[in-house]
């Protein structure tokens, strides 16, 4: 096979990978929402097909895909369609540049080739990522206005005015962790993270505890949580779910959506809250390492304790227990958006403004600026 | 061999959307069409090698204006402007956009700009990588850049206070 089509078949099939990663893990998070917000509230929840409610899962799936196909008249047909698959892709596209665990190798006779699980690995990382999910706008505005309904267009509006709004503090919240780390690449400040945690005070340097790895939130508390804060209001969740407050819009943009289409604006909320897992995990915990855990240190386990042979199993076994670290991060920031929907009430549309731009942005500002002068100071 | 499916690929989504901006007679269809070409663009970005420029593209374009402008759209009743596409407006449309793209094309051949071939064969590894392109906008083209960021400042000033002095929802009462 020559090396072009070689390329285009591995980016293929890793796309198609991190693709089906992020549709599996839905019906999971489903599950968790509805068990976890029951116990939350004092419920049961859904307990009744298979052990512990799991098979409800299945049986929401086979409902997804035999509901009745429908479409508003005086929609806008083609807009109408378009709008879930949109959905679907700025996730999936953002999901891909972010380093999955370590690269692995494969050797046989004659061919040895090492695949990073990353499905591109621009040198830009962060800003591609925050460039496609500012495209998930449309989606939700092509679903408002292609239904052809007042509390759809209302909540596409709301939508895309509160996305447009907490961008900026997004990225101005991440500019204090990018110009601590000097690099917009993935790898690069995942790699950073692993020294023991430095300080630097009066031109002196000091190492607290050195267990304690060099990871993000050490150095910006601040940035972490005004990211993490922006990111609620990124994919419209609790406490700023506005675009579908069902108290006062029906359910938003997807009021006229039912079954597979439905489906497919789940995922893409879930997709969406995924990549804001793994990117908390990767500016501010380290990615996928973790303080004592080395590529040789697991490679000898495999090799000396377990006694597998072959390079190649050695290789992706490693890279699996990295993957699941990364993994474990992911699904604990995961557990905290379900945590938060649950816990806090909504708020009302100014105050949800009023924060993002009076409150939110100045100290995103403040941030950055503060972090550039300490940085000036030391010198770097 | 990518490269060229990479180019041509692109290349053919930016003319049909650009032209589909043209035609439409729906407003808020030409908007999200000029969104679409504004992401063919990025993509071009992309497969040149420069994906900075690529990925600003994507955030502040198609990511932001066009969002905008579409919401805005969107609040309009646009009932009439679909039922006034009459054909004069149509060759109207047409006439500009053909006159547009003679001043452009021509302006192109006589500068002497496409026989230059080394602009066309970019080498994707030599192009700068972001951290050249942040010396050179803060070292010898910082004064355009601030004298750019001053204007924005002036234009933002200038709507603000021509949307309230006219009557509205933001005037002074």
């Amino acid at each position: 096979m020559n090396q072009d089509a070689f390329v285009v078949t591995v980016n293929i099939i890793k796309m198609s990978v991190i693709f089906l990663l992020m549709v599996q893990l839905v019906p999971i998070l489903v599950w968790v929402e509805r068990r976890g917000s029951a116990f939350i509230q004092n419920r049961f929840g859904p307990n009744r097909v298979g052990p512990l409610g799991l098979l409800q899962l299945l049986a929401d799936a086979v409902k997804f895909a035999f509901k009745e196909e429908f479409t508003p008249g005086k929609g806008h047909k083609a807009f109408f369609y378009m709008a879930p698959v949109i959905a679907l892709l700025p996730g999936v596209l953002a999901f891909g540049s972010i380093p999955l665990s370590i690269p692995f190798t494969l050797s046989g006779d004659g061919y040895s080739h090492t695949f990073a699980t990353q499905v591109f690995d621009l040198g830009i990382g962060i800003v591609f990522v925050l460039g496609v999910s500012s495209l998930a706008a449309y989606a939700l505005l092509l679903a408002g206005w292609g239904s052809a309904n007042k509390f759809s267009l209302f909540g596409a509006l709301r939508a895309s005015a509160q996305m447009i709004s907490y961008e900026l503090a997004l990225g101005l919240s991440l500019v204090g962790i990018l110009l601590c780390f000097g690099t917009f690449n993935f790898s690069e400040m995942i790699a950073a993270q692993e020294a023991p945690l430095t300080f630097f005070l009066f031109g002196k340097e000091y190492t607290f505890l050195s267990f304690l790895p060099a990871w993000g939130i050490f150095y910006q508390p601040l940035g972490a949580l005004l990211f993490f804060v922006s990111v609620f209001a990124e994919t419209n969740r609790l406490p700023f779910d506005l675009p579908e407050a069902e108290a006062e819009l029906v359910a938003g943009y997807h009021t006229e959506y039912g079954g597979l289409k439905m489906l497919m604006f789940y995922i893409g909320e879930y997709g969406h809250m995924m990549v804001a897992s793994a990117l908390m995990a990767t500016f501010y915990f380290g990615g996928y390492t973790l303080p004592g855990l080395t590529v040789t240190g697991v490679q000898e386990f495999f090799s000396n304790t377990l006694q597998v042979e072959s390079a190649n199993l050695i290789s992706i076994f490693t890279m699996l227990v990295f993957h699941v670290v990364l993994m474990t991060k992911i699904l604990i920031f995961l557990w905290i958006f379900i945590w938060v929907r649950w816990t806090l009430p909504r708020f009302r549309y100014d105050q949800l403004m009023d924060l993002g731009w009076k409150t939110m942005l100045p100290w995103a500002i403040f941030n950055t600026v503060i972090t550039a002068i300490v940085l000036l100071l030391r010198g770097v | 061999m990518i490269s060229a499916v990479l180019f041509y690929g692109f290349s053919a989504f930016i003319i049909v959307f650009a032209l589909t901006v043209l035609f439409a007679p729906n407003p808020i269809v030409s908007a999200l069409s000029l969104a679409a070409t504004m992401i063919g663009v990025a993509g071009l970005f992309f497969a040149l090698g420069s994906h900075f420029i690529a990925a600003v593209q994507l955030t502040v374009y198609a990511g932001a204006v066009m969002v905008l402008f579409v919401m805005v759209l969107m609040l309009f009743d646009l009932k009439k402007e679909d039922a006034v596409s009459a054909m004069y407006i149509r060759f109207l449309k047409i006439a500009v956009a053909g006159v547009i793209l003679g001043l452009i094309s021509g302006a192109i051949t006589l500068s002497g700009f496409s026989s230059n071939t080394s602009i066309m064969n970019v080498d994707t590894a030599a192009v700068a990588p972001t951290k050249k392109l942040a010396v050179l906008l803060f070292t010898k083209y910082l004064l355009a850049f601030e004298v750019l960021g001053i204007l924005l400042l002036v234009i933002a000033i200038g709507a603000v206070s021509v949307s309230r002095i006219k009557g509205g929802t933001h005037a002074k009462s």
